[in-house]
C-alpha cells in the first residue's frame, strides 16, 4: 500500500476519532456543568453502533440516498483537508454534504423535518460567507489557498487575523448546532422542533448522519490548526480552546431565533471579517 | 470552395434560409419539423466543422463591400422602421423616442463621420468566436428541437387556430442567425445591425402569445433594449472618433492621446449596452417579464442567445480596459448583480422566476470577472459562459416539460414530482447539482472566479454572500422535487423523443464537458487570453492548478461517480425496506399525512417551504436593488466623463 493511501486511511480514522471524542467530551463536560456524572467517553460511538444494527425504517427512500451522500462527501472533505488539497475546494465539498442532509429532510412530509431543514439552510446561509471570508483572509496573508502552503506557513496567522479567528469560532458554533445556534436540530429533542432536520432519519440512516457530523466537526476544528505554525502543542491547543469555549457558551445561553442568528452573522461577523481583511490587505 | 468560407457562410445564412422556408413550408407540421431539424443539424455540423478550421480571419472581398454596405444600411433602416411601427402601433412614447435617437445617431454616424471610411472589419474566427458559435448553434438548435413538440402541445392547450408556429420557428431560427452574425463579424457597424436584430427577435418571441401581459412585457423588453441600442450607437460613434476605425480589434489597439477620454467613454457606453442585454440591475425587468413567453423562448433567451451577447461583447472589449477605473466599476456592478439577484431568487416560489434570477446572478458573476480583468478572471468568465449556457438551457427545458405536465411552474406544486415524472425530476435534479456542486463546470468556474477576485475586497464579500444565497434557493428546490408523496418503482414517463433528445444531450453533454474541463480550459479557453494575459492554469494529474490553488477535477469526478453508485445502491435498498409514515407527533390515521387530533378528528398536515419574502420579497428589495444598480451605472459613466 502506498504512503498516500495509508495517509488517507489514517486521516479518516483520525477524523472519526476527533469527531466522536469531541462529542463524548461534550456530553461529559455538559453533564458536570449540570451536576450529573454523564455517560462514558465513547457513548457517541456506542450509540452509532447500536443505530447501525437497527432495522431501516424508511419514510422516503431518497433519504437513504441523501444520508449516504452526506456521509461520503463529509468524509471526502475531511480527506481533502488531511491530504492538504485546496482550501476552497474543501469548503465546496463539505457544502455538498450539508445540502444533501437538508434535501433528505425536505423529502419527508413531516413539518418538523421541514422546519428543521429550512433552519439548517438558514444556518448555512449564516456560516458559509463567514468561512469563505476566513479563507480569503488566509489567502491574502499567505498568497495561497493550498493547504500545504498554509500548514507550512512559518508565522502565526492568529496575530494577523484575530478577528477572522473569532469569526471562525462563530461559524464553528453554528456548524456544531450549539446554543444559541441550535436552531435546526440539537443533541436533545426540543419540544416544538423534535429533532428538526434529523427527525425522519432513523436507525442506520441516523447513524450515517451522525458519522458525517463527526467528520464535519473534525474539519471545522481542523481549520483552527491553520492559525498556529509548527507541529507542537500550540497548533492543537487552539481548536481545543475554541471547542471548550463553544461548549461553555452552549451551556450558558438559550436558543435564539434565526433572525437574530442571521443578523449577527451578517452584521457583526461580516463586520469583523471585513475590518480584518482590510487590515491584512494593507499590510 | 474554401471550407472556412463555406462553413462561415452556412453558419450565418442557414438560419436565415431556415427562417424564410419556415414561413412558406411551416404550415404543415411535417414541413415545419423538416425545416427546423434540417437547419439545426446543419448548424451543429457547421459549428463543429468550424472548430476544426479555427483560428482564421476572412476579409470581405473588395467587390462585395459596397453591396454589403448597402444591405447593411437597408437592414438598419428596416429594423428601426419596425421599431417605429411597433412603437406607433402600441402608442409607446419611450420606444418611439429611443428609436428616433438611434436613427439620429446613425444618420450622424453614416452620413457625416464614416462617409469616407471603408468597411474595415472582416470576419474573425478565434477561440472566443468559436466558443460562442458552438454555444449558439448547438444549444440553440437543441432548444429549437424541443420546441417542436412543446409548441404543438402549447397550441393544443390554448386552442390556437390557425397555427402561429411558422412565424414562431421563423423568429427562433432568425435569432440564431443574428447571434452567429454578431459573434463572427468584427466590424462595429455590422455588430450594431445584429444587435438590433436580436432585440427585434426577442420582442417578437416574448409577445408571441399576444395576451395582454405578453404584449406589455414584450414592449418593456423593446424599450429597455432600445436604451441599450442608443448606448451602442453612441459608443460606436465615440469609438470611431477615438480610433478612426470600425474594426473592433483595431479600435481597441489604436494609439490613444494622453488625457483623451473618448476611448473610455466609448467603452463605458458599449459596456452599458452589454449590461442592458444581460439584464443587469436596474435593467432586470425585461428578462423577468420575458418568462410569459412559451418556455423554449425563455430557454433560448437565458442560455445561448440574448443575455450572452452582453457577456461575449464585454469579453471582446476586455483587453481594452485592464487596470482601469471602468474595470473596477464593472466588477462592483457585476458582483452587486450576483448578490442582489441571488437574494431575489430566495424570495421566489415561481420556478421560472428562480431560474431567471439565477441567470441574472450568474451573469453578474461573469461581469465581475471581466471587470477584474486578469487572465484567470477572464478565463473564469469564459468557462462560466459555456457551462451556464448548457445547464440553463437544460433547466428551462425541464421546467417547460414539467409545466406542460402539471400545469404549474410553482415550486410548491412540484412536490412529489419524482412520482409523477421520475425521469424529468431526475434530470432537473441533475441540473441543480451541476449548477452548485463540485466537480462540475459551473462550480469550477466559481472557484476560478473567487481565486481571481480575492484581492478585490467589496467584490469578494458580495460574492461570498451571494454564493450562500445561491446554495439556499437551489437546495430548497432539489428537496421539493424528491419530496413525499413518493410512489413505488421507477417507471419513466412518456415524453416526445425530441424532448428526451434535448434534455439528454444537454445533461450528458454538461457532465462530459465537466469531466473534460481541465483540458478544455488548457487547450480551448486559455489560448484565447494567453497572448495578452499569459497562462494562469496548468493541467496536473487531471486537475487544474494555478499558482494559488488546485482543483482536482478528474479525481473528484471519479470519487463522485463512485459515491453516486454507492448512494444509488442505498436508494435501491431503501425502496425495498419497510415504509413508515413521517413523524407527525400524533397517532397517524393512515390516510395521507394526517393524524388523530382532539376528539378523534383527523388533522391534515401540510408543510411549505420558507421563501422569506419579508426579507427577500420583490416588493421589499426591488427599490433598493434598482437604486443600487442605478448608482453603479452612474459610477460607470461618471468615472469616464
Amino acid at each position: 500500500m502506498s504512503f498516500g493511501a495509508l495517509h488517507g486511511l489514517g486521516g479518516l480514522a483520525g477524523g472519526l476519532l476527533v469527531g466522536f471524542l469531541a462529542a463524548g467530551l461534550d456530553r461529559i463536560l455538559t453533564a458536570r456543568l449540570q451536576s450529573r456524572i454523564g455517560p462514558p467517553l465513547l457513548q457517541p460511538v456506542y450509540d452509532v453502533v447500536k443505530l447501525l444494527g437497527k432495522e431501516a425504517l424508511i419514510v422516503n427512500a431518497w433519504q437513504a440516498f441523501c444520508a449516504c451522500t452526506t456521509l461520503l462527501t463529509a468524509a471526502l472533505a475531511w480527506l481533502l483537508f488531511v491530504l492538504q488539497s485546496d482550501l476552497l475546494l474543501v469548503f465546496f465539498v463539505q457544502a455538498v454534504g450539508a445540502v444533501f442532509l437538508v434535501v433528505g429532510a425536505l423529502a419527508s412530509g413531516s413539518p418538523y423535518s421541514h422546519i428543521g431543514a429550512h433552519r439548517e439552510l438558514l444556518q448555512m446561509l449564516a456560516y458559509e460567507p463567514l468561512l469563505v471570508l476566513v479563507f480569503i483572509g488566509m489567502y491574502l496573508e499567505t498568497g495561497s489557498f493550498r493547504l500545504e502552503v498554509l500548514f507550512a506557513w512559518p508565522r502565526p496567522l492568529l496575530w494577523r487575523m484575530p478577528f477572522l479567528f473569532l469569526v471562525l469560532a462563530f461559524a464553528l458554533g453554528i456548524k456544531m448546532r450549539k446554543s444559541p445556534f441550535d436552531l435546526s436540530a440539537c443533541h436533545h429533542a426540543h419540544q416544538e422542533l423534535v429533532r428538526g432536520v434529523l427527525t425522519d432519519y432513523s436507525g442506520p440512516l441516523l447513524a450515517l448522519t451522525e458519522i458525517a457530523h463527526a467528520f464535519e466537526v473534525a474539519l471545522m476544528l481542523g481549520f483552527f490548526t491553520l492559525f498556529w505554525p509548527g507541529w507542537g502543542v500550540g497548533r492543537f491547543l487552539l481548536p481545543v480552546a475554541v471547542w471548550a469555549f463553544v461548549i461553555g457558551v452552549d451551556n450558558a445561553t438559550a436558543r435564539s431565533n434565526w433572525r437574530w442568528m442571521l443578523g449577527t452573522a451578517w452584521g457583526l461577523g461580516l463586520g469583523l471579517a471585513i475590518v480584518n481583511l482590510v487590515w491584512i490587505g494593507q499590510g | 470552395m474554401d471550407p472556412r468560407v463555406l462553413w462561415t457562410v452556412v453558419l450565418m445564412l442557414a438560419p436565415f434560409a431556415g427562417a424564410a422556408s419556415c414561413v412558406f413550408l411551416g404550415r404543415s407540421p411535417a414541413g415545419r419539423r423538416a425545416v427546423v431539424l434540417a437547419t439545426g443539424a446543419l448548424l451543429i455540423a457547421a459549428a463543429l466543422a468550424l472548430l476544426g478550421e479555427a483560428p482564421f480571419r476572412l476579409e470581405i472581398p473588395p467587390g462585395l463591400r459596397a453591396p454589403l454596405g448597402v444591405c447593411l444600411t437597408a437592414a438598419d433602416a428596416a429594423l428601426l422602421a419596425a421599431f417605429l411601427y411597433y412603437g406607433a402601433k402600441y402608442r409607446h412614447a419611450g420606444i418611439l423616442l429611443l428609436t428616433l435617437l438611434q436613427a439620429a445617431g446613425l444618420v450622424v454616424f453614416k452620413g457625416v463621420l464614416t462617409r469616407s471610411a471603408a468597411a474595415s472589419g472582416g470576419i474573425v474566427v478565434d477561440g472566443l468566436a468559436c466558443l460562442m458559435v458552438l454555444v449558439v448553434s448547438i444549444v440553440g438548435a437543441l432548444i429549437c428541437f424541443q420546441a417542436l413538440p412543446y409548441m404543438d402541445n402549447h397550441e393544443r392547450h390554448y386552442g390556437v387556430s390557425p397555427s402561429r408556429q411558422p412565424r414562431f420557428f421563423g423568429v427562433m431560427l432568425l435569432f440564431l442567425g443574428a447571434m452567429n452574425g454578431f459573434v463572427l463579424f468584427h466590424d462595429l457597424s455590422f455588430l450594431y445591425a445584429f444587435f438590433e436584430l436580436t432585440t427585434l427577435c426577442s420582442f417578437l418571441l416574448i409577445g408571441h402569445d399576444r395576451t395582454h401581459v405578453a404584449v406589455r412585457n414584450a414592449l418593456r423588453a423593446l424599450w429597455m433594449n432600445s436604451l441599450g441600442g442608443v448606448a451602442f450607437v453612441l459608443g460606436m460613434i465615440e469609438a470611431f472618433r477615438s480610433s478612426g476605425t470600425l474594426d473592433l480589434a483595431g479600435a481597441l489597439a489604436a494609439p490613444r492621446l494622453e488625457g483623451d477620454a473618448t476611448y473610455f467613454v466609448a467603452l463605458a457606453l458599449l459596456g452599458i449596452a452589454c449590461l442592458v442585454k444581460s439584464a443587469q440591475f436596474p435593467f432586470q425587468g425585461w428578462l423577468l417579464g420575458a418568462m410569459v413567453a412559451p418556455t423554449p423562448v425563455s430557454a433560448l433567451l437565458h442560455s445561448s442567445t440574448m443575455v450572452k451577447i452582453g457577456v461575449y461583447f464585454l469579453l471582446r472589449l476586455a483587453p481594452g480596459f485592464p487596470g482601469s477605473f471602468l474595470g473596477q466599476a464593472l466588477a462592483l456592478a457585476g458582483s452587486f448583480g450576483f448578490l442582489a439577484a441571488a437574494g431575489l431568487a430566495v424570495g421566489q416560489s415561481n420556478g421560472k422566476k428562480v431560474l431567471a434570477y439565477s441567470t441574472i446572478s450568474n451573469l453578474g458573476l461573469m461581469f465581475a470577472c471581466i471587470g477584474v480583468n486578469t487572465g484567470s478572471a477572464l478565463l473564469a468568465a469564459t468557462l462560466l459562459l459555456a457551462f451556464h449556457a448548457v445547464l440553463k438551457a437544460m433547466l428551462f427545458l425541464s421546467v417547460g416539460a414539467i409545466e406542460q405536465h402539471i400545469e404549474s411552474r410553482d415550486i410548491e406544486d412540484m412536490r412529489g414530482l419524482y412520482t409523477a415524472m421520475p425521469l424529468t425530476a431526475l434530470i432537473t435534479l441533475a441540473g441543480v447539482v451541476m449548477m452548485i456542486f463540485p466537480p462540475f463546470g459551473v462550480l469550477l468556474g466559481k472557484w476560478m472566479a473567487i481565486e481571481a477576485v480575492a484581492r478585490h475586497l467589496p467584490a469578494v464579500v458580495m460574492i461570498a454572500l451571494g454564493s450562500a444565497l445561491t446554495v439556499l434557493y437551489w437546495a430548497r428546490w432539489a428537496g421539493t422535487l424528491l419530496s413525499d408523496p413518493l410512489g413505488g418503482r421507477f417507471h419513466a414517463e412518456r415524453q416526445p423523443v425530441l424532448t428526451w433528445l434535448a434534455l439528454g444531450s444537454l445533461g450528458l453533454g454538461g457532465a462530459a464537458l465537466s469531466v473534460a474541463a481541465p483540458w478544455i480550459v488548457e487547450r480551448g479557453l486559455a489560448p484565447i487570453w494567453h497572448p495578452a494575459y499569459g497562462t494562469a492554469y496548468a493541467v496536473v494529474a487531471g486537475g487544474l492548478e494555478s499558482a494559488t490553488g488546485s482543483f482536482a477535477v478528474l479525481p473528484l469526478s471519479l470519487a463522485a461517480a463512485c459515491g453516486l453508485a454507492l448512494s444509488a445502491f442505498a436508494l435501491h435498498r431503501a425502496f425495498r425496506a419497510r415504509r413508515v409514515p413521517p413523524y407527525l407527533s400524533g397517532l397517524q390515521t393512515g390516510e395521507g399525512a394526517s393524524f388523530r387530533g382532539p376528539l378523534q378528528q383527523a388533522v391534515r398536515v401540510a408543510a411549505r417551504n420558507y421563501y422569506l419574502d419579508r426579507i427577500f420579497g420583490e416588493d421589499r428589495l426591488n427599490p433598493w436593488v434598482n437604486l443600487g444598480g442605478a448608482i453603479l451605472l452612474t459610477l460607470i459613466l461618471g468615472g469616464v466623463l
